[in-house]
């Protein structure tokens, strides 16, 4: 017998064979092994349980549903936010002890750099007394509602495979992104959306490419759709102009019948597949437009948002991310560039520059945060925030002649926080040393942090995985714990 | 996950399809049924990785198997009840049961009956199928003339299935059409090729060029070829000699060896020529990270592994990664081995430069001969200025007098001074300077120079990276990575090959060389077999071995190994003769069978392994464009150059820390290009090859899925490259085949489908082209809108509503599934 594995066989099947003929009531093995495999959900319905996206249940009692995940690209200064350092700020100006820099290479420092206390003013916040700084004021409210997490640390100190480690697992192109494997394992909750959107904002694409959000080597249907607020919201999605609406009925009615003659002379089950994606697509037609659209929304949430229709803003963005979620996407991924704060502008200075990038992000997601609260979706919804990597307590080599105030890189250690489906509420967890430069308490590893999201998502990380070249590949690669300490 | 429910379903399902031994069967072959059971359950902890076998014992090997380990022996020929192996799959202890169930492993009921059985028939031990060398096997006696479908009638056979028919001449057409040339037949060709032999009809096809441009495709997937260098900013990069290259070598049917030895190591083979040195370009498709603050040798090493990985995937089906961080743990590649493979590709003198050196120049032929000319040109000006015409120093003497202002140091003080202390060095160069940038009657003589010079420097050569070895006293020593880790270095190794396959000839020099003749060698038991199941699987849909990226023991197993040694066998006897093999494929009576299937032999065999029916596939995106392109007749047949900037949507996004994404649309015929051409970015991939499963070409690809997706939909609806193919399809129905749809519908779906229409369809067509006119005639607005033309293809002589509802029907002929797939 052949080496198999059912979820990858039943994928591949599926991927290119509709085993369920939709109409002719006929089963394959194929299909009813992947609906046992899915355990598919009450949503679903029966003709749709061959659909790799249909909405399936996780194997394990699950606390999050759904994830917006607002990526922060860069790197944002972890020591100005949320790691207030009083002892750096004593030593402020120093020549960086030896013992930190011996044998290590950062990206943009060589010899020995001098120690740079923040110039922020850091306060607890909230009952349960979280410190974050005057940077993030529209954060402070959220105090009670968040998993700080000050001991995250990452293998990669240049962006790009650093991104690629946090999404992909692997600091290297060629794998799925976390969106693609939590697709992959739920399916979505509304077919007439994709079931994973990426919505990117200040006008760059992130270091780590598309293949931030790819689905590498697994079906492609599971890669993030990219949605956008000017032009068609998803590719290709606007008719072409001069077609109205019921000619384009006219034409698919049309196909339908000549495909299912197509159908009838060779049993191709893909051709029924084919007229069920046209289909679809017509009705994507109508619902991308409705969920992007954000006029709809009243001038008080524009406001609480700080959102204008129109524009390709993370405000916009953190909005959109609310109303897809609300329409069951799954997975909705927000990339926001502009937080490599190396000091070599003013817009990349810790001072003004951090106050000004702050002012237009911390307040969306306040907003974002206190909307799905109302609407009682931050229960099973996971937020997450943050970067790739964090800052050194020092400053950065080539720009500490200047007048701007930047960091480096920094792998070793930095904050991300997390909140809503199956996290703590008002936890502070992990802890750097007096200067910053290391964790000496409760270290979380991005392959942790993937672990923790998908055991949130009902997943055990180790399980959830997909064989390529023979071997059973996973979002975690061979590491990974789940952080049980955050979880509710 | 249910997989306890899961397993047994498939399990049983699987059976039908492969022809795998079951408990009872006599037929019990280690390779075929044992060792992937054993390899899957067993490997990860006692297999060839010596740093996580537990128990000192190992699985993939008989002689540790068969051994006494303390009393315990796994594997007791004929005894089942004393081989440790089944009492311990079938303990019931937690603590005692293997596989241990924190691995999540189940070895089913019927996989242990099977075990039983092999052992109770003595254990027979064996190699993993695909390490085994190729002998041609004997081609089963029968009624099937053909090899080929010898091989395939006698397992049918044994399924009680047979070969459809044939599929009519007209299918077949535009099948070899599009599976050769990736182009849909002409009128003409469905006109002079309606009486041909099948065979004349392949033949036509392999000799067009297009074949070169169709078949490089897949050659650039695994050669990950790309016209931008990777990584955040993602710069241009002038590689496209390479794909040239490639497109050339497949039309005048380069022997594979060859094929194979020239882009590993042109460069080594004795006074390399141009194409040589370009071929070996294939390995400098490798990413160069130009991101600030990465280090260079950092990113040599991960482009080295890199060629490493896919040297290994390409010629031997073979996924070496894992043993770049450790020894393999389920095929026999150590640690150490990588390294030794890594030492012949660590000499390469490329290191991750920003302006990807070494490069070799190039010059077309029309360019050496045009810079030849502006050489010499420009060297007889220079003599002509040398020794002046006298008129050109006609006003010197007045010019002097003027006393001008020169920049120059020391024609200023020549100047200066009065004419009679000028020394006569001094007096010359004020001569030059004045028949070079003043004198009147030098002016022609003058602008023609700066013309050629200008010519001389707008005529770059073209450049291409290529592979270059450094001398041998600067050669890198080359170390075992820890962990994968560039930085951590453990022993010295030399270049050499995993001991699982044969060695290096003993007097070959270690180099690139001997590598890539080493994996040419009629006793790689790999590269053969590997590549030509990749050619199976772009003519069948899927292959013999259809995880072709995998060959090892974790990849499947083949549907007819016997037929997949002897396609081997027969690929490298004839010379490695890429035509031959496609041409045998191409006639086989497996090939040309109707892709028509009843529900049952769809359930029995829904992947079409046996082939009791004609294969039928959704081809690549890029086809798909070439198609509408050429039906539509907006197609330019321009071969070769730099890559080309078809119509996108700007999305208005930069790359982190480069330019802009989005292109100018390349002007003229250009933008008309086979897609082959399209400039590959891998940072911003041609959206609608994406959507149709194109990689990114970051890393090497073997093969790419197939999806049957909405996003899909959008493109071949609403992309305006397809919306433009239905404008201009539109305007060639309407002029060629007539205003009338009764005249016109047919011709339409002659062009586009190969064939003739039928009663229903004619129906629903001219429905949709009937309300469509109404619609277009009472919105005029709409059909401007609807058939807003493209430059120089304005067709003022047809009614604006006509040529919108010809519109509207060619946009339904482009989405048809017909249409879409090949059948």
């Amino acid at each position: 017998m052949p080496s198999m594995h059912p979820v990858r066989e039943a994928h591949l099947r599926l991927q290119t064979r509709r085993h369920f003929l939709a109409g002719a009531g006929q089963f394959s093995l194929g299909a009813i092994a992947l609906e046992a495999l899915a355990q598919t959900s009450a949503k679903a319905a029966p003709a749709s349980a061959a659909d790799p996206l249909a909405a399936r249940l996780p194997p394990q009692a699950a606390k999050a549903k759904r994830v917006i995940y607002l990526h922060m690209s860069g790197g944002p200064p972890n020591l100005d936010i949320f790691d207030g350092k009083p002892e750096l700020v004593k030593h402020s100006g120093e020549p960086c002890p030896d013992s930190f820099l011996k044998g290590r290479t950062f990206a943009f420092t060589t010899g020995v750099p001098k120690l740079m206390g923040s110039p922020r003013t850091f306060k607890k916040y909230g009952k349960s007394g979280i410190l974050m700084s005057d940077a993030v004021p529209n954060f402070h409210g959220l105090a009670d509602d968040i998993t700080l997490i000050r001991s995250m640390h990452t293998d990669q100190f240049n962006h790009a495979p650093a991104e690629l480690l946090l999404f992909t697992g692997h600091p290297r192109q060629g794998r799925p992104s976390m969106g693609s494997w939590v697709t992959y394992g739920l399916g979505s909750e509304n077919q007439n959306l994709p079931g994973y959107v990426v919505l990117i904002s200040s006008g760059v694409q992130p270091s780590g490419g598309q293949g931030c959000w790819g689905s590498g080597f697994i079906p492609s249907v599971y890669q993030g759709v990219q949605c956008r607020s000017q032009g068609d919201p998803v590719l290709f999605a606007s008719d072409p102009p001069g077609m109205s609406r019921e000619l384009r009925r006219t034409t698919l009615d049309a196909l339908r019948t000549l495909n299912e003659r197509q159908h009838s002379e060779l049993g191709h089950p893909e051709t029924m597949t084919r007229i069920a994606q046209y289909e679809l697509a017509f009705r994507m037609q109508t619902s991308v437009p409705e969920v992007m659209d954000i006029k709809r929304e009243s001038q008080k949430t524009l406001d609480a948002y700080g959102a204008k229709p129109g524009e390709a803003s993370f405000a916009n963005n953190c909005l959109l991310a609310r109303r897809l979620v609300e329409q069951g996407v799954r997975f909705v991924q927000l990339f926001d560039w502009g937080w490599d704060f190396h000091g070599t502008g003013p817009r990349e200075d810790i001072r003004d520059g951090l106050t000004q990038k702050m002012a237009v992000t911390d307040k969306p997601v306040a907003a974002l945060m206190n909307d799905l609260k109302q609407r009682g979706l931050l229960e099973d919804t996971l937020i997450v925030w943050g970067g790739e990597f964090g800052r050194t307590p020092f400053r950065e080599g080539r720009t500490a002649g200047g007048a701007v105030l930047g960091r480096d890189h920094y792998p070793d250690c930095y904050s991300m926080f997390l909140a809503g489906g199956g996290v703590k509420a008002g936890f502070d967890y992990g802890r750097t040393d007096e200067l910053g430069f290391g964790v000496v308490e409760n270290k979380v590893h991005v392959h942790d942090l993937q672990a923790t999201i998908l055991h949130l998502l009902g997943f055990d990380h180790e399980r959830l995985t997909y064989r390529f070249q023979g071997r059973d590949y996973r979002l975690t690669d061979v590491h990974g714990h789940v952080v049980k300490d955050i979880l509710a | 996950m249910k997989q306890s429910l899961i397993i047994p379903i498939l399990a049983w399902y699987a059976v039908q399809v492969w022809p795998a031994a079951d408990a009872t069967s006599a037929d019990i072959s280690f390779s075929r049924d044992i060792r992937p059971i054993l390899s899957e359950n067993c490997f990860a902890c006692h297999g060839p990785d010596e740093k996580s076998r537990e128990s000192g014992l190992r699985l993939d090997l008989e002689s540790s198997a068969k051994h006494d380990h303390e009393g315990t022996i796994a594997v007791v020929p004929g005894k089942p009840e004393a081989s440790a192996i089944i009492r311990r799959i079938e303990s019931t202890d937690p603590d005692e049961v293997m596989p241990p169930p924190r691995l999540h492993k189940t070895i089913t009921p019927p996989q242990i009956a099977l075990l039983k059985q092999w052992i109770r028939q003595g254990a027979v031990w064996g190699n993993h199928w695909s390490y085994e060398p190729v002998r041609r096997p004997a081609v089963p006696k029968s009624s099937e003339p053909g090899a080929i479908d010898a091989f395939l009638a006698e397992r049918l056979a044994r399924e009680k299935l047979a070969f459809a028919s044939a599929a009519d001449q007209a299918t077949l057409i535009r099948r070899v059409a599009l599976d050769v040339t990736g182009l849909p037949p002409t009128l003409e060709e469905l006109t002079s090729l309606a009486k041909a032999s099948h065979e004349q009809i392949v033949d036509h096809y392999l000799a067009k060029p297009a074949f070169g441009e169709h078949w490089a495709r897949p050659w650039l997937d695994l050669a990950r070829y790309a016209d931008s260098a990777g990584y955040p900013s993602d710069p241009g990069r002038e590689i496209w000699s390479y794909r040239d290259w490639v497109i050339r070598a497949l039309n005048t049917n380069m022997p594979f060896d060859q094929f194979t030895i020239e882009q590993l190591a042109g460069d080594l083979l004795p006074s390399p020529t141009d194409d040589q040195l370009i071929a070996t370009a294939f390995h400098r498709n490798t990413m160069t990270n130009n991101e600030g603050g990465t280090n260079d040798e950092e990113f040599r090493t991960a482009a080295v592994i890199d060629r490493v990985n896919t040297t290994f995937a390409v010629w031997m089906g073979t996924t070496i990664a894992c043993a770049q961080c450790h020894t393999h743990k389920y095929d026999p590649i150590t640690n150490k081995e990588y390294f030794e493979v890594y030492a012949f590709l660590n000499q390469s003198a490329d290191a991750d430069k920003r302006d990807e050196s070494p490069l070799h120049e190039l010059l077309t032929p029309d360019l050496k001969r045009n810079r030849e000319a502006w050489k010499k040109e420009l060297a007889a000006l220079d003599a002509a200025f040398a020794k002046p015409k006298p008129w050109w120093l006609r006003g010197f003497d007045a010019w002097l007098a003027t006393n001008p202002t020169l920049a120059d140091a020391k024609l200023k003080a020549a100047v200066a001074l009065a004419p009679d202390k000028r020394s006569k060095d001094q007096l010359k160069q004020l001569e030059q300077h004045y028949i070079k940038h003043v004198s009147p009657t030098s002016k022609l003589t003058r602008e023609r120079r700066a013309a050629v010079e200008k010519l001389l420097a707008d005529s770059k050569p073209v450049t291409v990276p290529v592979m270059t070895d450094l001398d041998p006293a600067k050669h890198r020593k080359t170390f075992v990575q820890l962990r994968g880790n560039w930085q951590a270095l453990g022993d010295e190794v030399q270049a050499g090959v995993p001991a699982a396959f044969p060695p290096l000839p003993k007097e070959a020099p270690r180099n690139r060389l001997a590598l890539a003749r080493w994996l040419v060698s009629r006793d790689n038991p790999l590269t053969a077999r590997v590549a030509v199941n990749r050619m199976w699987e772009s003519l069948f849909g899927v292959g013999i071995v259809r995880s072709s990226e995998e060959f090892g023991s974790q990849g499947d197993m083949p549907t007819h190994p016997e037929l997949l040694d002897w396609l081997a066998a027969e690929f490298m006897e004839s010379g490695w003769d890429v035509k031959h093999l496609l041409t045998l494929m191409l006639n086989s009576r497996a090939y040309r069978q109707t892709s028509a299937a009843s529900p049952e032999l769809v359930e029995h065999d829904p992947d079409n392994r046996l082939l009791a029916r004609g294969p039928r596939f959704r081809p690549a995106g890029e086809l798909l464009r070439d198609q509408a392109l050429a039906v539509a007749g907006l197609l330019s047949p321009k071969m070769y150059g730099a890559p080309v900037r078809p119509q996108r949507p700007s999305l208005g996004l930069n790359t982190a820390f480069g330019g802009a994404n989005d292109w100018q649309t390349s002007p003229g015929e250009d933008r008309h290009r086979r897609s082959i051409y399209t400039e590959v970015r891998r940072n911003s991939p041609y959206p609608s090859f994406s959507t149709f499963d194109a990689p990114n070409r970051e890393v090497c690809t073997i093969r790419r899925g197939r999806s049957n997706t909405p996003l899909q939909a959008f493109v071949t609806l609403n992309d305006p490259v397809f919306v433009e193919a239905a404008q201009a399809l539109a305007r060639r129905i309407a002029k060629e085949g007539g205003v009338e749809p009764a005249a016109s519908l047919p011709y339409a779906i002659r062009l586009c489908l190969a064939r003739d229409p039928g009663a229903k369809e004619l129906s629903v067509l001219t429905d949709v082209y009937d309300q469509a006119l109404k619609h277009y005639r009472s919105d005029n607005k709409a059909a401007a809108q609807l058939i807003a033309a493209q430059p120089n293809s304005a067709t003022p002589d047809i009614e604006p509503a006509v040529l919108a509802a010809w519109t509207t029907v060619a946009n339904v002929l482009l989405n048809l599934d017909e249409f879409l797939m090949r059948r």
